[in-house]
């Protein structure tokens, strides 16, 4: 995933009704090239044919 | 015994002298009262200190030991909790401006608990800001590490462990989503266990996120914390995540005795290059496993190769299911929230569906492999953090995008825990100098779903055979 520029994040956020301003938009850039970055990053095995578990796990009697 | 003294007791013993009738709750009460006007003003751990309720609660437990009545555990003994935990009639403001004016009409399950056990409610505890991750953007200013005034006393349950650190309180409760009962735990060298996902109610308490929530106590001793943990767990049919299992008796699960348990040590913690831990932190864990070690554990090296990764995850499904609880907020009161805040309720907000997804993926390898180990071992070890508590930058805002990956790779430390679901615990392993300051270092013992007991016990035998919890701050 290519990194979002300003101008990208502050379209996306219109396309949810929210409006990021001048003094957000540096850190809002630094923070979700981040998270979009480090995720990417990640190629573990089985992660593309997995699916989600839901999050309750049963006591073992 | 004089206030001075009293205030020092661990809550097992206070509760122990007010049962045999040699300290008060009203004496108990008072001197905490008198504790926190001397201390608080240094350290802002209270957002609201309920001195008339606390006092009026108190004449109605000392009137109720008088009649040979003992309401459970904790009868008399005063505790606080954090400020997302709804307390009827009492601001909770998960301290921020947008819910400075919200006043429930209801006890949250955990303050019924607490109750029930006889402890008093003293006061409300700061926090960051709708608990995100950041120490200084309590809407109720900045609350400070007792060890050194100018450092982090962990988020996000910052007021729990700055308060029970310095005796401003028994007991507490913190809120733990990626890791914010034991930062704070591990910072203010206390004891503070995340419980497994469906041990502790939720009910009245405002969300975080809701997968990864979770309700524990911060406390000064093991047993404090098995006593406050005993309190509030259990099955609450306004929760319906909570699991109707019986809950055990934690205090008299220990017994100290690790002879034959299986330890596994996370060697990815432990890698200075993988996760940048400090040689301190490093140290300190090692001579734990070793102190665990003779006392006839058997400790040996595991790999969770995910676990670096874990931070990543955790983080991207905590933003987004946060800033989805409330999204009327960041448009209508934009200005009410803290810039920090602020940013990261944006950031959850962009976060495309696909990447959420994947981070559930990953979450669900990340839990498979843990729980893979846990079949091996009883318990696994490992820091809480890569270092001691940092230094505070008062300054709002993001250095750097770097720094903001370094945040997501510190994260994985609790972030593992918070995915996998199962409990997990701090304890302080010793200190480290900074200056002319002594900072906690912490261990992280780990466990199997809803086995809280085990974990509870190592630290218990790892407690009763070293001097750290008899450390106090230089307040």
């Amino acid at each position: 995933m290519s990194e979002l520029n300003d101008d990208e994040i502050r379209a996306l956020a219109k396309s949810v009704d929210l409006d990021i301003p001048d003094s957000d938009i540096t850190d809002v850039n630094y923070s979700l090239n981040a998270m979009l970055q480090a995720i990417d990053d990640i190629t573990s095995e089985g992660i593309s044919v997995i699916e989600p578990l839901p999050i309750i796990i049963q006591k073992e009697d | 015994m004089s206030n001075q003294e009293l205030v020092f007791l661990s809550a097992a013993n206070l509760a122990s002298e007010i049962k045999n009738k040699q300290i008060s709750p009203v004496e108990a009460v008072e001197a905490y009262l008198d504790r926190i006007n001397h201390v608080d003003p240094k350290l802002n751990a209270y957002i609201t200190v309920l001195a008339d309720k606390a006092l009026e609660a108190a004449h109605q437990s000392e009137s109720d030991i008088t009649s040979g009545v003992n309401k459970g555990s904790l009868h008399g003994v005063p505790v606080a909790v954090k400020d997302q935990i709804y307390t009827k009639g009492i601001r909770t403001s998960s301290a921020s401006k947008i819910r400075s004016g919200f006043v429930p009409d209801f006890d949250a399950t955990v303050v019924n608990g607490l109750k029930r056990s006889g402890a008093i409610i003293l006061g409300k505890l700061n926090m960051t800001e709708f608990a995100m991750g950041d120490p200084i953007t309590s809407a109720f200013g900045v609350t400070h590490n007792p060890w050194d005034l100018d450092r982090n006393p962990g988020t996000s349950s910052t007021g729990s462990g700055a308060a029970t650190a310095s005796f401003m309180c028994a007991s507490s409760l913190g809120e733990d989503t990626g890791g914010s009962i034991r930062g704070p735990a591990a910072n203010c060298g206390l004891v503070g266990i995340r419980p497994t996902w469906g041990r502790v109610s939720r009910y009245g308490v405002d969300g975080a996120s809701w997968s990864l929530d979770t309700i524990g106590p911060i406390s000064r001793t093991v047993k404090d914390c098995a006593l406050t943990l005993g309190a509030i767990a259990g099955f609450d049919q306004n929760d319906p995540y909570t699991r109707n299992i019986p809950v055990p008796d934690y205090a008299a699960c220990l017994t100290g005795d690790v002879k034959g348990l299986k330890i596994g040590l996370v060697k990815e913690f432990l890698d200075t290059e993988v996760m940048g831990v400090t040689q301190a932190v490093r140290q300190g864990v090692m001579d734990a496993a070793e102190l665990l070690a003779s006392l006839g554990a058997e400790v040996e090296e595991t790999s969770l190769p995910l676990a670096p990764v874990s931070g990543v995850a955790s983080r991207i499904i905590s933003a987004v299911e946060r800033s989805s609880l409330h999204p009327e907020w960041l448009r209508d009161k934009p200005d009410d929230f803290h810039h920090n805040t602020r940013v990261a309720f944006s950031v959850g907000e962009l976060i495309p569906s696909q990447v959420y997804y994947k981070a559930q993926k990953l979450r669900t390898l990340v839990r498979k492999q843990t729980l893979k180990a846990l079949e091996k071992f009883d318990v696994l070890a490992m820091p809480v953090a890569s270092e001691p508590a940092t230094i505070m930058n008062l300054k709002p805002g993001i250095e750097s995008k770097e720094a903001a990956v370094n945040a997501l790779t510190e994260g994985s430390y609790r972030g593992l825990f918070s995915m996998v679901s199962g409990p997990a615990m701090s304890i302080c392993c010793g200190f480290s100098t900074e200056g002319n300051n002594k900072l906690p270092l912490a261990l992280q013992i780990a466990g199997r779903p809803y086995d809280e007991s085990t974990l509870m016990n190592v630290a218990y035998a790892y407690e009763q055979n070293t001097t750290w919890h008899l450390e106090r701050p230089p307040l």
